[in-house]
């Protein structure tokens, strides 16, 4: 038996990067995607090349345009997400809506155990997303707004458009080719998002998913070490996390127990009150004005009161009094108005009323001590007029607006914080196809 | 059945040990390049295929890993070309005594196993009936027509179940699922019938599945990234 030549062993080998001279301008191309790659395009002149059956890179397409710097540099290394990974490819490309063009720069990532990445900068925001292909179809679903789920997630139509390459450089896993067209549906889940891509290929049409999720121009700038600071961003983009949404379960979460605490307290509070009655006066006539010399609280001390009136017959009709309480030690006076009404009729078939005949009016801060009780009373209507109305001051009673003003307070933390996301999702909103 | 067990025999062009792993059919000598077909208990020689690309893949004969709690070994590689370039499709032999294949284009892999053709059978469009992007459904669980290709094997290493003619024709179309569900619906030599063979499974990410060892990369630090 004759010995064997050695082994091929061609894949156990490292693999190596190259590089080659164009084929069109003669200027140097570094390979660096170890033969993963269907299009290299000539940083320096655009020119094509493809590799042929053999392997071997052949000139598909001779161009002379001039190179143009991208945002970021092609075969700057950065780690994302973890993991390390260098640019291969520069593609720009860029869709108009209303007459208005939207550029964006999309650089291939390439790492050779993670395969590729796509990380993607928006010129006209300044916002970043890293995206990767989807490992399966989204689900279309049939709802009132347009909307996709992958994997239990599920993502709302954001805008659909024709998208065109403009500029190419490096390396490609795909046929690149500048002027080609793709129409591109966004759907977004904040900070995710996932994009169809559809194009016309030699086997019909071409269906590309793409999931991506935000990324912050800072993080970027760090990973591939650039210097300075990266170009700003500008209003809200499809994919930044709404950060008013961020901590929303735990704010209402401990809302929820606020208001318990809340409950407890003011329950506790209420309590501890043993409302009295310091003055009651029934059968009062309307025809003169009423005026009565009362004790309210302790002196030295300041009460709650809470002044009632009542008044009858009240049938589509109304009582109203003007009341003044003087102190008679320093004649400062309280004055408030009360009304009493009570209407009530059939109206297209469906019979309806409103108003009550007993009304109450709470006042705070009541010093104690002797006070001189006056009354305007006046009354209308057209059905029948009150003839006599009656009157009660309660001392001592539970001041519940102090406790609705603490629970306003509870609330309005988080319902500041549903406004404030809501805002920042309409301004989200306003860049899609369903702007208000 | 042990998945890697090896009969002692030589490759009839160059003498070198001709590793047959399983219910391997074929294999491509590592030594010279020669196909040798295992007929009953005699070795045939079918000539060379065309010489595999270096299409940048990370994988190498003899890398395991378990999907799904079972162990795997990748004993072969067919390669394919189709009018956008090259993939791989792996020859993988399961712990329990299975075959499948682990896809591999463009960084994108699923692990697949072959089930019976009656699945499938008459319920599944023609080769030119499957429609990109609408949905088939099989078993209860739709599937999206994701690529059509027409392909001819490039070359081919280590074993494989049939032996691979360079320069024939197949028809094949991959649908996946909303949950990360693979299957490829393979027509053969012609896309007019309504019998594919079927291969079912899903998508995998190798660092996931813990595949190694991996292909070594200049300028990469040695072992791949952190996982």
């Amino acid at each position: 038996m004759t010995s064997p030549t050695p082994p091929l062993k061609l894949f156990r080998d490292e693999a190596q990067v190259e590089t080659i001279k164009c084929l069109s301008c003669g200027g140097p191309i570094a390979l660096h995607s170890f033969g993963a790659r269907q299009r290299v395009v000539c940083p320096h002149c655009g020119s094509t090349l493809a590799p042929e059956d053999s392997g071997a890179l052949t000139l598909l397409e001779a161009a002379s345009r001039k190179h143009q710097p991208s945002v970021l540099p092609l075969h700057a290394r950065g780690q994302l997400d973890g993991i390390e990974w260098e640019i291969i490819g520069i593609c720009w490309r860029r869709c108009v809506v209303d007459g208005v063009a939207y550029p964006w720069q999309e650089f291939l990532l390439f790492n050779p155990w993670h395969g590729v990445r796509w990380l993607i900068y928006s010129n006209s925001d300044g916002h970043w997303q890293l995206g990767q292909a989807l490992d399966g179809a989204p689900e279309i679903l049939k709802q009132r707004h347009h909307g996709v789920r992958f994997d239990k997630q599920r993502y709302k139509h954001f805008q659909g458009a024709i998208a065109v390459v403009t500029y190419v450089e490096g390396e490609f896993t795909w046929e690149v080719h500048v002027d080609d067209k793709a129409e591109i549906n966004d759907f977004v889940a904040p900070p995710l998002g996932l994009s169809i891509e559809q194009s016309s290929g030699p086997d019909g049409v071409e269906l590309n998913f793409t999931v991506a999720h935000h990324i912050d121009a800072a993080e970027v700038w760090r990973a591939f070490q650039q210097p300075g600071k990266p170009p700003r961003t500008r209003g809200i983009g499809p994919l930044r996390p709404n950060h008013w949404h961020r901590g929303r379960r735990s704010m209402w979460l401990s809302c929820l127990v606020f208001v318990a605490a809340w409950w407890l307290l003011s329950d506790r509070l209420a309590a501890t009150r043993h409302p009295t009655v310091a003055f009651q006066r029934d059968n009062i006539s309307f025809d003169e004005p009423f005026a009565q010399e009362i004790k309210i609280g302790t002196p030295g001390e300041t009460t709650a009161i809470e002044f009632t009136l009542a008044a009858s017959p009240l049938d589509n009709a109304w009582a109203y009094a003007d009341v003044l309480l003087v102190n008679l030690a320093n004649d400062e006076a309280v004055g408030f108005g009360i009304e009493a009404s009570y209407y009530h009729g059939i109206d297209g078939g469906e019979s309806w009323h409103e108003g009550t005949s007993r009304t109450t009016h709470t006042v705070g801060g009541v010093a104690g001590g002797q006070y001189l009780l006056q009354i305007q009373p006046q009354r209308g209507g057209t059905g029948s007029t009150p003839t006599e109305y009656e009157v009660s001051v309660r001392q001592d009673v539970y001041l519940t607006r102090y406790s609705v003003l603490a629970l306003t307070v509870i609330l309005c933390f988080p319902l500041l914080a549903w406004l404030l996301g809501w805002l920042f999702e309409r301004r989200r909103w306003n860049n899609s196809d369903y702007s208000s | 059945m042990q998945p890697s067990r090896t009969d002692a025999v030589s490759c009839p062009e160059c003498g070198a040990p001709a590793p047959f792993r399983g219910t391997a059919v074929s294999l491509v000598c590592e030594y010279c390049g020669s196909t040798v077909v295992r007929t009953g208990v005699d070795l045939k020689l079918i000539g060379k295929v065309s010489a595999l690309l270096d299409n940048g893949s990370p994988i190498v004969l003899g890398a395991k890993a378990s999907v799904d709690k079972v162990p795997f070994e990748v004993v072969g590689r067919l390669q394919l070309r189709h009018g956008r370039g090259t993939w791989n499709e792996w020859f993988i032999n399961f712990a329990d005594g299975g075959v499948g294949w682990l896809s591999d284009a463009q960084g994108s892999y699923a692990i697949t196993r072959p089930r019976e053709k009656s699945i499938v059978a008459g319920k599944v469009p023609a080769y030119s009936g499957c429609a990109l992007g609408q949905p088939i459904v099989v078993q209860g669980v739709p599937y999206v027509p994701v690529e059509r290709r027409v392909a001819s094997y490039q070359g081919a290493e280590g074993c494989l179940p049939f032996a691979a003619v360079p320069g024939d024709r197949y028809y094949s179309v991959d649908l996946r699922g909303h949950d990360g569900e693979f299957m490829t619906l393979d027509y053969g030599e012609r896309p007019d019938h309504r019998e594919p063979t079927l291969y079912m499974g899903r998508a995998v990410d190798l660092l996931a599945i813990g595949l190694h060892p991996l292909r070594k990369f200049a300028g990469w630090a040695r072992g791949g990234p952190p996982a």
